[in-house]
């Protein structure tokens, strides 16, 4: 039977399109457009004197010039904070041209149209803006010292003071039989997904319509915000993300200054225009993440069992917080990993720095959160003297503790409750894929090969899924086809394969007979959009209900065509019949056609439905109330709350004592994200976020000087993994379903990037003994640690060659 | 919503006026004219060719001065209408007696509609600003006769252009309209666009854009 495909590792089906040329992205899109272009500031703080375009009017193809000055109405105010929070005090947001004062490099200051993109360029090159430069703030530590400030009216740079606590943390080390207190930091990376942003549309004069194409990981919503902002009706307004080259959470942000303008230019001059981002312009007008200062403080039993934990973290969020503290609050709740924390307190200072605003890159604050406890679970052990695994094994939540409350409260607004897992599983799955007890042997044979060796894992748990909802809508055809539509986005995840697997096993259909559509509103016009690890958990589940809605919708016209109980009928490969009982039944395209009473027999399939059309009732309404025409069904799921999936890796690096290259030997990854609807795509996202992990323990960040100029702005000088650098990755699974959600699934699309800076950083400290607390680290940062005669040592300290 | 600027000339101001007012003299200063036909007392007709990105294309256009007070002040109701878009103006000159000359001050309050509205203000602004003082930078040379030292130059052709409306008293050529073989240095200050009161009405878009916003 082939249409049981749920849980199988079928191949991705739009890969043959994406790998072959064939993907429709949005620069594939609108060949005549006008091209757009942006003048963005060359400072990172300065107020604007004057634009001057005198310049600039000579160039043939010019087309228009916009600044701050021709936004009209909605579009003159700043832009919205999407996810205001009490706690953030003083939000500030840009506006979609600078009005007056630039906060950043990059920051958009005046928009060209012209015939194409060159000309468009060659018009911003004339555009001369004079500036007045301001002092400038760049990292965390000069944003809390406060001698400049990015907004005059917020002197402190603090954005918001966010707090998780769930007792007095302060009196509870103080009780502690042991404490210790260390300082961290973690660098700046980004999403720095393969196709940029961009935007193209198209105003429609007569039909006053407007359709917007956008490299968005939430049409939806980038629809509301364009009606909005350009005062349209809702319903004049489509929104469609094409096929999209990678989002990685930078997409997810709307909407983007370019969101707006495109499509108001395009009402302005009656014309196609569009814009696709160049990867310099990426760089320094996107958004990053990561930055953070963690000071950690924590107590301790003799046994390494953890008494307390305080955290206090200084978050660099960029010169704006568009998207909230969504990243502070996710740091703040998921430091606590798969551990009992009997009292725990985290305080995050929210701080404006004169670059690139921050929201959430793959991870969204859980790398650092990852970081803070799993380097705590290191410094216990080190302390101790005792087995880093054996630390963490102690202090794990137990398998019979679920549901396991948290105490803390989520981006989602929800109580942090794990819903389900097993933590030991994991943990004991680890050891033995990465062979840990072995490590002491693998360090002698490295040394007797002259380099240094070790060892380092971090666990994680991940919430998943968050709601408040999405929905999907399936619809069987008179063909035979199967169309499915939800809400919410793709950007290579392998949605087309894995949500037809979903409709193919519900309703007993072929997979080829099933079309999936994501991310366009003419399609379905609610949905909230693709992060956080939700889709499958989301839009999986919504699909699946919406699929068992046609099914029961086919048992019933089949039930009454066949004379026989709903209740003992099945479909199979397409076909209703009675249980067991093949060639007795009606094909599901019949059943199509039969659920509409007016049935122009336009084709074959509604003529051969006449055969088993009824009388019908004449007293009765041909469509019965309650009842609708068509078989299709939509649907929605809301979770209650999100579902915690958890993973657990582990890495060996070996270290050339004369280079000091670290180079990856083993990567061990012990995933669970519940059921799995299929195990290839699953291993897929983890192969991908293990990638992303890799770079940024080792390789990424984003290279700000003092004057906020980003100096590796491009592909030459931002140093990324390749393949060379990527460990072959080998992969566990383990399997808890999640109790919240008919499918039982948990989400997968971030967990692989999460514990890689923590775990490498262990390992990088077992090799050399010298303590790691800055990440990432490059050969050269090691180089000169090692050289450093006050550099802290650990307690252990193992394999230094000398 | 207004937009002022100003310019200063090389005479005086009686005549300036006679200049500024003088139909023959404008079809070949004002940058773009291709025509300028007087219909009545005061009252023109013309053919202006713009060249600027969306603003570009020919314009036809109505002008008449009324409010004359000789030699200080007068107002130009200036509208066009082309391809681009149309535009509709009131522009109030002023002339003063200064050392140099003549300080020449405009006001003009313009309504701007079509695709042209939608290019940016700063770009309309830009136009404006330029093809107001290519015109009054050409109105200066008339009055201090640079006109006659360039063209004299290089061939007798553009002489010829220039004393070609004396043949067709009531229609006026304009530059524009002149045939080939100008000098490089002509066609620099030639290249710009519309009379200066069509034209600066152009810019004041910025007074309608603001006018919208809010």
């Amino acid at each position: 039977m082939t249409t049981k495909l749920f849980g199988e590792p079928v191949r991705r089906r739009e890969d043959v399109r994406l790998t072959t040329g064939r993907g429709r992205y949005l620069d594939d899109i609108g060949h005549t457009a006008l091209a757009a272009a942006f003048v963005r500031s060359p400072h990172a703080h300065a107020r604007i004197v004057d634009i001057d375009v005198e310049a600039a009017l000579d160039v043939e193809g010019l087309v228009a010039i916009y600044t701050y000055e021709d936004l009209t109405g909605r579009m003159a105010e700043p832009l919205p904070v999407l996810i205001p929070h009490p706690q953030l005090h003083a939000p500030r947001t840009g506006y979609p041209l600078a009005n007056g004062v630039v906060r950043h490099v990059g920051e958009p200051v005046a928009m060209v149209v012209a015939t194409d993109r060159y000309i468009a360029e060659d018009v911003c090159d004339r555009i001369v803006v004079t500036y007045d430069e301001l002092p400038v703030v760049v990292g965390v530590d000069a944003a809390v010292a406060a001698a400049a400030t990015v907004h005059d009216d917020v002197p402190d740079n603090v954005s918001a003071h966010h707090l998780q606590e769930t007792g007095d943390v302060e009196a509870a080390l103080r009780g502690a039989e042991n404490t210790l207190s260390f300082t961290q930091y973690v660098e700046r990376s980004a999403s720095t997904p393969m196709e940029g942003k961009g935007v193209h549309a198209r105003w429609d004069a007569d039909d006053k319509s407007l359709r917007v194409y956008s490299s968005t990981q939430a049409s939806t919503s980038v629809r509301a915000a364009i009606a909005a902002k350009l005062e349209l009706s809702l319903d004049r307004v489509e929104v469609i993300a094409p096929d999209v080259g990678g989002g990685f959470g930078v997409k997810i942000v709307h909407p983007w200054p370019e969101e707006l303008l495109v499509p108001m230019a395009a009402i302005a001059l009656g014309q196609e225009v569009k814009w696709s981002e160049d990867r310099r312009e990426h760089f320094i007008s996107a958004a990053h993440e990561r930055q953070q200062k963690q000071e950690i403080t924590v107590g301790f039993d003799d046994d390494g069992r953890i008494t307390a934990l305080d955290a206090h973290i200084w978050h660099d969020n960029g010169a704006y917080t568009p998207y909230g503290i969504i990243i502070p609050i996710i740091t703040a709740t998921q430091l606590v990993g798969p551990y009992v924390i009997p009292v725990y307190r985290a305080r995050v200072e929210s701080m404006y720095t004169n670059t690139v605003i921050v929201t959430p890159y793959r991870g969204a604050g859980r790398p650092q959160a990852c970081y803070a406890m799993e380097r705590t679970m290191d410094r216990i052990a080190d302390k101790l003297g005792l087995d880093r695994a054996e630390v963490r094994r102690r202090n794990l939540i137990q398998p019979d503790q679920f549901p396991y409350d948290q105490q803390l409260i989520f981006q989602d607004g929800r109580p942090v409750i794990y819903d389900s897992g097993n933590y030991q599983g994991l943990l004991e799955k680890l050891t033995a894929l990465v062979g840990w007890d072995d490590v002491a042997g693998l360090r002698a044979d490295a040394e007797s090969r002259g380099r240094l060796l070790g060892a380092g894992m971090a666990l994680y748990v991940e919430g998943t899924g968050p709601g408040p909802y999405e929905g999907g809508h399936v619809q069987v055809l008179g063909s035979g086809k199967v169309l499915v539509s939800t809400g919410l986005t793709s950007q290579g995840q392998g949605h087309e394969t894995a949500f037809a697997q979903i409709v193919a096993t519900e309703l007993g259909v072929p997979i080829e007979d099933v079309e999936v559509t994501t991310g366009d509103t003419r399609r379905f016009g609610y949905a909230v959009g693709t992060f956080a690890s939700r889709a499958a958990v989301m839009s999986g589940n919504a699909i699946a209900l919406a699929a068992r809605g046609v099914r029961e919708k086919a048992l019933r016209i089949a039930a009454d065509v066949l004379e026989a109980d709903a209740t003992d009928l099945e479909i199979d490969e397409g076909v209703v019949q009675v249980k067991g009982t093949p060639g007795t039944g009606v094909p599901l395209r019949t059943l199509a056609v039969l659920s509409n009473p007016l049935r122009y027999a336009f084709d074959e399939a509604a003529q051969q439905a006449t055969q088993f059309a009824g009388p019908g009732d004449a007293s009765l309404p041909p469509v019965a109330v309650g009842d609708a025409p068509g078989l299709e069904h939509i649907d929605y799921y809301s979770p209650v709350r999100s579902t915690f999936a958890s993973g657990a890796h582990a890495v060996i690096v070996e270290i050339d004592p004369a280079t000091w290259e670290i180079e990856i030997v083993k990567y061990a990854v012990v995933h669970d994200c519940g059921t799995m609807i299929n195990p290839m795509i699953v291993e897929g996202q983890v192969h991908g976020g293990v990638a992303q992990g890799v770079g940024g323990a080792l390789y990424e960040r984003m290279a700000y000087d003092a004057d906020g100029q980003l100096q590796n702005a491009s592909f030459m000088d931002f140093l990324m993994p390749y393949a060379s650098e990527v460990p072959a990755v080998v992969i566990d699974h383990q399997v808890t379903k999640s109790p919240l959600n008919p499918l039982g699934i948990k989400g997968a699309g971030e967990a692989g990037v999460i514990p890689g800076t923590a775990a490498i950083a262990s390992a990088i400290e077992d090799a050399t003994g010298r303590r790691i607390a800055s990440m990432p680290i490059s050969p050269t940062e090691l180089y000169d640690l090692m050289r450093d005669e006050n550099a802290e040592r650990t307690a252990r300290g193992t394999g230094v060659l000398t | 919503m207004n937009l002022d600027g100003g310019a200063v000339l090389h005479a005086d101001p009686e005549k300036v006026w006679s200049v500024i007012t003088d139909p023959a003299v404008l079809a070949r200063t004002i940058p773009g004219c291709e025509s300028l036909e007087q219909v009545g007392d005061d009252s023109y007709k013309m053919q202006v060719s713009v060249g600027v990105g969306a603003i570009r294309g020919s314009y036809a256009g109505e002008v008449r001065l009324s409010d004359k007070e000789h030699p200080t002040s007068y107002v130009m109701h200036a509208s066009g209408a082309g391809a681009p878009g149309n535009v509709r103006a009131t522009v109030t000159i002023g002339l003063a007696p200064t050392g140099e000359g003549t300080a020449l001050t405009y006001s003009a309050d313009a309504v701007v509609g079509g695709p042209v509205a939608g290019v940016g203000q700063r770009m309309m602004t830009g136009v404006a600003k330029r093809m107001a003082g290519q015109f009054f930078k050409a109105i200066d040379d008339e009055l201090t006769g640079a006109v006659v030292r360039i063209a004299a130059a290089p061939s007798a052709e553009v002489r010829g252009v220039e004393t070609a409306p004396a043949e067709a008293p009531r229609v006026f050529a304009g530059n524009a309209a002149a045939q080939p073989s100008l000098s490089p240095d002509v066609q620099t200050v030639l290249l710009g666009v519309g009379i200066g009161g069509l034209l600066t009405a152009l810019g004041v878009a910025l007074g309608y854009l603001l006018g919208r916003r809010r």
